[in-house]
């Protein structure tokens, strides 16, 4: 059983629970150009924490961070800690094809692979795993109801996922994630091109997944934050302003630099 | 506290606080002129107060009205949150304190045309100024935004309460003394009990007031000093 967090909303009350990542005074560079400031966080397993902030302020790079995607670019480079239970993910010998399938990541355009519903999770799963067709099967299925898109697509598993529309590719997206089990998945504004009833969709889904995964979700949607998540940082230039319970963040945060973003009061 | 980005928004969050400063104002005039007119006899002006409750009722439907469709438009959070959900309650708690002038007012006739003693009304009068202070300060430190000087205000009530039991006893006296005075006395006695529960609804918007500036709640217990229940009948 989980331990209860404190109701009192004038608590910073964040700690109480076990901890799946940890950024320890993180630090990112672009180059020359600090992108973050000494980031120090700590986020809670299975549950739902968002990052809010304007533009440029930080919250997609240390998103990025969190599985090493920035490596794909060059010039781009991390410095302090982030403990996925406790190991050090910035560790040289950490295996980033391992890393990768314990966090998975979902983009704010969807990204289906140019191939069937079926192929799209199949593929993934097949890169780390030798299972066989039946087995195959079911977890294409599993990983489909997982992502409430089953119903949608289980009479057409074999069209290409591109047919899909587009909060319907978000979540096939989603049910690949799923599919290769990992523990924590990342969702980079998985909601800001879609219409209203597919991005309901996703805030059900998301609501339902945190039973088992720990889930970090940018999005420049303040509502979708206070609608989603159990708490939320917010970042401003770089730093972490203010992480506290998602409740005290939308309805009394501590920082004026906080409370002046989410009411639509900057610059 | 900085401009929004759409200006529109504040402009609409400008127009709720003027209908509560508007009904803040009404309501100090109504209580004013109520207890003028049972103190003075004078049914005009208790007319008057009758007439402006009215008004005060358009204006909470008014304001009620403007902060709902503020919250479907711009989805308020934190200060503009607190700020819009208390003023939907203070405003309740203003056309309350309106009902309650009013219903002294009504009395005005009842207690006028009876032999009562005129210095009957010596207590209710003090009751009434104290009353009458809670109702304009408590609009006034909410506009300055003094938050420190509305926990007091809360905690003042109690001077109310105290005040109150005092003139039940009184008007109790009267009533033992000579049967005569027990249609002027109970009417009184109604019109004390409407002061105490405005009172009350100053309490009310002091902690609503208080949660919008601060973001916190005031500690739950406030010390009560209504004795009357020992001595009344059950009510």
């Amino acid at each position: 059983m989980k331990p209860m967090l404190s109701t009192d909303l004038n608590a910073a009350d964040t700690t109480v629970e076990k901890a799946k990542i940890e950024v320890k005074n993180l630090n990112f560079y672009y180059g020359q150009s600090k992108a973050l400031k000494d980031i120090n966080l700590s986020l809670p397993e299975r549950s739902v924490t968002a990052f809010i902030g304007p533009s440029g302020c930080g919250k997609s790079t240390l998103l990025r961070v969190l599985n090493r995607i920035y490596e794909l670019y060059p010039k781009q480079s991390a410095e302090g800690q982030v403990l996925l239970d406790g190991k050090n993910i910035l560790d040289r010998s950490q295996d980033l094809n391992l890393l990768r399938t314990k966090i998975g990541m979902v983009f704010q355009k969807p990204t289906p692979f140019p191939m069937s519903i079926y192929e799209n999770i199949a593929f993934g799963v097949r890169l780390y795993e030798k299972i066989s067709k039946a087995e195959m099967d079911g977890r294409v299925e599993q990983a489909l109801k997982r992502a409430a898109l089953w119903n949608e697509v289980k009479d057409k598993l074999n069209a290409s996922g591109l047919s899909l529309s587009g909060g319907q590719q978000q979540r096939l997206c989603i049910a690949r994630t799923v599919a290769v089990k990992p523990e924590v998945i990342l969702l980079d504004e998985p909601a800001s091109a879609l219409d209203p009833l597919s991005t309901a969709k996703i805030e059900e889904l998301i609501d339902e997944l945190q039973a088992d995964y720990t889930i970090v979700i940018v999005t420049h949607n303040m509502q979708q934050a206070a609608r989603v998540s159990r708490q939320t940082a917010f970042m401003y230039l770089g730093e972490l302003v203010e992480f506290d319970r998602t409740e005290k963040i939308f309805t009394s945060p501590r920082e004026k630099r906080t409370q002046d973003y989410i009411t639509g009061r900057f610059g | 506290m900085a401009e929004h980005t759409v200006a529109s928004f504040d402009e609409d969050l400008r127009q709720i606080s003027r209908l509560i400063n508007d009904m803040g104002d009404l309501a100090s005039s109504m209580v004013g002129a109520s207890t003028r007119a049972l103190l003075e006899t004078d049914n005009a002006m208790a007319q008057r107060v009758v007439s402006d409750d009215a008004i005060m009722d358009a204006r909470q439907r008014e304001l009620d009205d403007r902060a709902i469709t503020l919250i479907a438009k711009r989805q308020p959070m934190a200060d503009d949150l607190r700020n819009v959900v208390g003023s939907i309650r203070m405003a309740g708690d203003l056309e309350r304190i309106g009902d309650l002038a009013k219903n002294i007012a009504k009395r005005v006739g009842s207690v006028g045309v009876s032999a009562a003693p005129r210095d009957l009304t010596h207590s209710i009068d003090s009751m009434a100024q104290l009353v009458l202070i809670q109702v304009q300060a408590v609009i006034q430190e909410y506009t300055v935004g003094d938050a420190t000087a509305l926990a007091k205000l809360r905690n003042d009530d109690e001077r109310i309460d105290v005040k109150y039991t005092s003139v039940f006893r009184e008007l109790l006296t009267y009533m033992m003394e000579d049967p005569r005075n027990i249609t002027a006395c109970t009417h009184l006695l109604f019109c004390a009990k409407n002061l105490e529960r405005i009172g009350d609804h100053v309490t009310n918007i002091a902690e609503n007031a208080y949660y919008v500036l601060t973001g916190t709640q005031l500690p739950a217990n406030r010390p009560k000093q209504d004795e009357t229940t020992m001595s009344a009948p059950a009510a």
